[in-house]
């Protein structure tokens, strides 16, 4: 019975995370920032584990695209759960606060994006299963205006994906 | 002796009024005057005649469509209809100027609408310079389809505009936006497009994906923008008349955004994310090999054309705060033309050619304003929470951009101003939105 | 004392002399233009019928002068405006709407209508002389009123006038020239004189102006006018000039220069109606602009006059005319404030508008 449903929730989940669509930005209706979030956490090889057990953002200064050391150490978890978990992708999405103008802010989410990348791929990730997604200041996910909204909206989430990237 | 002294005396009083006499007759009494006012004109616009029965709505209305485009320009202000002493009952009837004297209308409007057999509508006006008891210039005469009424009286506003002021006017334009719904943190946005002064909405997407910063064609016909409907971002065209669309025929993984159109309607420059560094390319729109113009590990982006095409400006971060920069159209060196403390971004080039305006941060406020081309004579025309993204309307005179207000409910809005700064007003629109976009004068 | 008498003779000899030739001096470093008014002679009738008339400018009486002829004459250019607008008027959806594209077909513009423009006079001219007295009542359109009345006089002139006036040096009377039957009416006559004068000379039903015209000037014509009188007599010209060179203003004393006070006042007094538009390329354009004022400090007839603007496209320069023109005309409306005793030296003034620092304020 155990191994059944084991094997039951396993299957589940990998089913589950093989419907997540990785650039979910687009013609499915995207709403709210951050998808693919499917998967029992408790699975380690889930993408769920990966978003909630490792932690799939890390924040930036204002106008920086630096890392710091606590987001390096993050990016080294990311970086070996992915190695493990070869049969994933990642779209590495780039945020960015309301105060910038918009086009300045889809350049600088970029850079973000492209920090995280060359980290994990400077962690042995192979670079073509990460894929930078530059989201300017179009998706943040704390709407004040005031500093404790705009730090937690300088960020980059590794979006991570089953059967890699289209 | 004595009688020396009185003849003398005598001779001397009689001369002194000598030069007096033989002053030449002076040219005309030359006076410099530099004072004025700056004050809107008054303008009478009384309802247009109907010369046919089914005319009588549309004469109504399209004198008041006449009479707010030119005062929402600012530079006009109307005299209200109830204080008029008399009203034209006729197209041809003689103007009474002493009437309108009184209510010190310096300008008169008068027109008269016909309707056509076939659904055709013939609207035709004149205008008086009431002070100098005469007709300004010739009449004129518009036909058109009936659905195209406030087209006509935009035509109609555009010719009094340029009568007056000598300038050519915007009315008959159209803006192209990103009309916004949803929370912030989960905007739906799509690209739609109606008249400069907000009527005749029409969506030119739906709002499945996030759309961007959409800019018009020189002839009005297509625009560009950038779309994630892919999932990331790329640059699209738009057919204005068709609605179709379809992608900008570059690199497949490259991330394009920020484009515009060249003055010759086929060029395209645009901005290029490739390992997280962003520079600035040019192509065909009917495709073509993607050209780079800046190779530098700073973000360059937001480019413009100037209008003879021969200059883009864009800006940049090379210095180590986005600065504005002019290159020529084929790349190569830059010069930066912003020097004042803050940053400077969205660049775009007047299409009278002599101002460049821009989006200004400074002390935690948003500013539009504008320069010279050579950066010289900034000035700034708004200040607030956030204000970005101007555009020009075609006559270089007013300029449209975003205004957000702050906080969780923050919302965005079209606000105009004109380029003195004057006649900051929120463009007649219920529509929340963004990115304008002002078209050319449609023909 | 005799010393004294010397003394006392000779600084009486000395102020002679120089009240004597000092005057030589001046005139030769001030060769001021002699102030012609040409004048010449006319009967104490001639001069009642057009006096008349001048008395009153900004009156009523004025309107039927702008009696409108009808559409075809002055609404001539048609914009192609059978424009298709694409403003389909279902804004949901994505469905390409039907059909409309933006751009419109542009027709054939200007050429049709001049022709109309030209035609229109051949109907019968009304000479509606008595009708026209005074009538005030814009009612009244007069029944002929339409093409009619135009008739032959504004056909050729305003066609080639209007055309022109848009783009030269703006002159305030072209732009009756379409509408303004002027000889109606005694009181319209003199301000149409400008642009009535060329065709008006060949057709002299319109009454006793015409006839006296080509003699009188009582006011300086605008320039298109100048090109009539030399051809039309050209003995009472060598008269008139043979007069006008006398200057008649040494026979009257002009007082003492007029005082900063006085001119700043003037200043004001037009500055108040000057309306600039600060962001507009009007603004850039320095216009000089020359005109007349009468004793009671009015603004004489006919008498303003474009003279001179700084560089800029015509469009900016006929805006800033245009503004000059309404700021002297509404200011100067109640007549301007100027001291009676100095008229001769504010009777002709030229007032140069520079809105320098005002632009884009």
């Amino acid at each position: 019975m155990k191994l059944n449903s084991k094997t039951i929730v396993m299957a589940a989940a990998i089913m589950l995370s093989a419907c997540t669509n990785g650039g979910g930005f687009g013609g499915g209706g995207f709403r709210g920032g951050g998808g693919g979030t499917t998967g029992a956490a408790s699975d380690p090889t889930s993408a769920g584990y990966f978003q909630q057990a490792i932690g799939d953002r890390v924040l930036f200064a204002v106008d920086q695209h630096t890392l710091t050391p606590e987001s390096s150490a993050l990016l080294d978890l990311q970086a070996n759960w992915l190695l493990t978990n070869v049969e994933f992708g990642a779209v590495i999405e780039g945020h960015a606060d309301e105060q910038g103008t918009s086009a300045y802010n889809l350049a600088l989410s970029g850079r973000r994006a492209n920090s995280v990348i060359e980290y994990l791929v400077s962690r042995g990730v192979s670079p073509v299963r990460l894929q930078p997604l530059p989201l300017g200041k179009e998706r943040p996910i704390a709407i004040c205006s005031e500093e404790t909204c705009y730090n937690q909206n300088r960020r980059a989430v590794t979006v991570v994906a089953a059967g890699g990237l289209s | 002796m004595r009688l020396m002294i009185t003849v003398a005396v005598g001779f001397a009083c009689l001369l002194i009024g000598l030069p007096a006499i033989a002053q030449q007759s002076r040219g005309p009494l030359r006076i410099e005057i530099t004072e004025g006012v700056i004050e809107p004109l008054p303008v009478a616009v009384p309802d247009f005649i109907a010369e046919t029965a089914d005319a009588a709505n549309f004469a109504i209305d399209i004198a008041r469509v006449v009479a707010a485009d030119l005062i929402g320009t600012g530079l006009f202000r109307e005299i209200p209809k109830n204080a008029f002493l008399s009203t034209p009952t006729s197209f041809s009837s003689p103007i009474q100027y002493s009437d309108w004297k009184t209510l010190n209308a310096q300008a008169l409007i008068t027109g008269a609408v016909a309707t056509g057999s076939d659904g055709q509508l013939t609207v035709k006006f004149r205008v008086f310079d009431v002070f100098s008891d005469a007709q300004l210039g010739d009449g004129l005469q518009f036909g058109g389809a009936a659905n195209s009424w406030r087209r006509m009286a935009h035509k109609v506003a555009d010719a009094v505009y340029s009568r007056i002021t000598g300038e050519g006017g915007y009315f008959d334009s159209r803006v192209v936006f990103v009309s916004e719904t949803g929370p912030k943190n989960q905007r739906a946005k799509r690209l739609a497009v109606m008249d400069y002064d907000g009527a005749n909405v029409q969506f030119l997407t739906d709002d499945s994906a996030i759309v961007l910063a959409p800019r018009f064609s020189p002839t009005g016909d297509r625009v560009l923008y950038t779309s994630y409907e892919t999932g990331f971002p790329k640059v699209n065209v738009l057919d204005v008349g068709t609605i179709e669309r379809r992608a900008l025929d570059v690199q497949a993984e490259a991330l394009t955004f920020a484009p515009r159109f060249g003055p010759d309607g086929s060029t395209v420059v645009l901005s290029l994310s490739q390992a997280g560094n962003t520079d600035i390319f040019k192509t065909r729109v009917d495709g073509g090999p993607l050209v780079r113009l800046t190779s530098t590990p700073s973000i360059e982006t937001a480019p413009g054309f100037s209008p003879d095409g021969s200059w883009i400006v864009f800006e940049s971060d090379r210095s180590g705060t986005q600065q504005l920069y002019v290159m020529g159209a084929n790349g190569g060196e830059a010069t930066r033309i912003s020097f004042g403390k803050g940053r400077y971004g969205t660049p775009v080039w007047s299409p009278r050619g002599d101002l460049i305006a821009f989006t200004k941060q400074a002390n935690g406020r948003f500013h539009i304003g504008v320069m010279r081309t050579d950066g010289s004579e900034e000035r700034l025309l708004t200040a607030s929470f956030l204000d970005e993204g101007p555009t020009w309307s075609p006559n270089g005179r007013v300029i449209m951009f975003t205004r957000e207000s702050k906080g969780a409910a923050g919302a965005r809005a079209l606000y105009s101003v004109d380029i003195t700064g004057r006649n900051l007003r929120r463009v007649p629109t219920n529509l929340s939105g963004s990115d304008p976009a002002w078209s050319p004068l449609l023909r | 004392m005799k010393s004294g008498a010397y003394i006392s003779g000779m600084g009486h000899g000395g102020l002679i002399l120089w009240a004597l030739f000092g005057g030589l001096f001046l005139n030769a470093r001030d060769p001021l233009p002699v102030q012609a008014s040409n004048v010449s002679l006319i009967s104490s009738e001639e001069f009642a019928a057009l006096a008349l008339p001048n008395e009153a400018p900004v009156i009523a009486v004025e309107t039927p002068v702008s009696a409108q002829p009808s559409v075809q004459d002055d609404a001539p250019i048609i914009v192609p405006a059978s424009e298709v607008s694409p403003d389909p008027p279902k804004p949901e959806g994505v469905k390409p709407p039907a059909a409309e594209g933006l751009p419109a077909i542009p027709e054939s513009p200007i050429t049709p209508q001049t022709d109309v423009v030209v035609q229109a006079p051949n109907a019968p001219a009304a000479p509606a002389i008595d009708e026209q007295s005074e009538t005030v009542q814009p009612d009244q359109a007069p029944t002929p009123a339409p093409a009619p009345r135009v008739a032959p006089i504004a056909a050729p002139a305003p066609a080639l006038d209007a055309e022109i006036a848009e783009t030269t040096a703006p002159e305030i009377a072209p732009d009756e020239s379409a509408d303004t039957p002027a000889p109606e009416t005694p009181a319209t006559a003199p301000k149409e004189a400008a642009t009535e004068i060329v065709t008006e000379a060949e057709t002299p039903r319109f009454a006793p102006k015409t006839s006296q015209r080509p003699k009188v000037r009582p006011v300086r014509p605008v320039q298109t006018a100048k090109q009539d009188e030399p051809g039309t007599d050209p003995i009472s010209d060598a008269v008139a000039e043979a007069v006008a060179s006398e200057t008649p203003e040494p026979a009257q004393p002009t007082g003492p220069p007029l005082t900063g006070g006085q001119i700043e006042g003037f200043r004001v007094a037009v500055g108040n109606c000057w309306n600039v538009d600060s962001g507009s390329a009007a603004a850039r354009v320095t216009v000089t602009v020359g005109f007349s004022l009468d004793r009671s400090g009015k603004l004489v007839q006919n008498s303003l006059k474009f003279v001179t603007a700084t560089q800029g496209e015509s469009g900016a320069i006929n805006a800033a005319f245009e503004a000059a023109r309404r700021a002297i005309i509404r200011c100067g409306a109640k007549g301007y404030e100027l001291p009676l005793e100095k008229y001769p030296q504010w009777k002709d003034i030229e007032l140069t508008f520079n809105p320098e620092g005002m632009r884009i304020k």
